[in-house]
């Protein structure tokens, strides 16, 4: 049988979505209320970002404690994503100021349980500009593991600017930002 | 001799003809590389495609503080009726469809 998740060694991530992901979790979230954004690209032996999208609005709930998709948004992004050969890599989620930006028993029942998923939390309401601080956190044999400095440096490549589609996503369609 | 072998090699990888009644679905996950193909007979209910897919993407229903559940979505509907058969679902004349396998998390139904 085809494994649906081959193995990723490495995750091209380019430098600009960093930079875009967390301006647009911090204009959303306003520090009142989480936020988040979803990557998506290639997975391969190599897996490089080819997509940030933005759940808001119709079928996400944000509070001051949760960021919550909803199915019917998955559904809608699915659509959008699979004829482009795209597949979710990585959910990423702000903590407010005074939260520190670690995965919690929450997030991790929340979050997607796949292997080689990842998931990130951007502190201070996505006002956290060295990515070495947010959480950086991989699903592997059953389990969310934090990553360490060494794993990113090992697995992570920060690329000069490589072409990505931004997109805000709800239940009912996938738009492109500009 | 060894054509011999070689014809037996074909027999054994060569699918069965497709009858009339199949139906090619494919079923995408969000966070998989590859979707999952199978045919079907149009009988087969959409209870043992959405089983047979969530055992192809390793994900199952589950209870920890709050219950996960999977659903085929299929145009952009939940399909809820689990026993409803593939013929009755895309009528007679469909050969081939296409669901999208997605979880909902219901808050706070399990006792921890």
């Amino acid at each position: 049988m085809t494994d649906p998740y081959p193995a990723i060694q490495h995750w091209l991530i380019p430098r600009s979505v960093l930079a875009e992901t967390r301006k647009r979790v911090q204009e959303e979230g306003q520090n009142v209320r989480e936020s988040g954004a979803l990557w998506l690209g290639e997975r391969g032996d190599a897996a490089r970002v080819l997509a940030v999208v933005f759940p808001r609005g119709k079928g996400v709930e944000a509070r001051a404690d949760k960021w919550k998709v909803t199915p019917e948004v998955f559904g809608t992004l699915t659509r959008w994503a699979k004829p482009q050969n795209l597949s979710l890599l990585a959910v990423v989620h702000t903590h407010l100021n005074g939260v520190p930006p670690r995965l919690s028993r929450s997030d991790r029942e929340y979050s997607v349980q796949v292997p080689g998923i990842l998931a990130i939390v951007i502190g201070e309401g996505g006002a956290e500009t060295d990515h070495q601080k947010w959480g950086w956190y991989l699903y592997e044999r059953g389990n969310y593991r934090h990553l360490t400095a060494q794993d990113l440096s090992g697995h992570f490549m920060l690329e000069a600017d490589h072409l990505f589609q931004t997109c805000e996503a709800d239940a009912d369609a996938v738009r492109e930002l500009t | 001799m060894e054509s011999q072998v070689n014809l037996q090699e074909i027999k054994q990888v060569a699918p069965p003809p497709a009858k009339d009644t199949d139906v090619e679905v494919t079923v995408e996950y969000l966070p998989a590389a590859k979707p999952f193909h199978r045919t079907y007979d149009g009988t087969v209910t959409v209870g043992t495609v959405r089983s047979d897919a969530m055992t192809f993407f390793g994900v199952s229903d589950h209870r920890d503080r709050d219950t996960h559940q999977f659903f085929l979505e299929f145009n952009g509907q939940r399909l809820i009726n689990m026993n409803q058969t593939l013929d009755q679902l895309l009528g007679p004349h469909r050969k081939g469809a296409r669901f999208n396998l997605v979880e909902q998390i219901t808050p706070g139904c399990a006792q921890s």
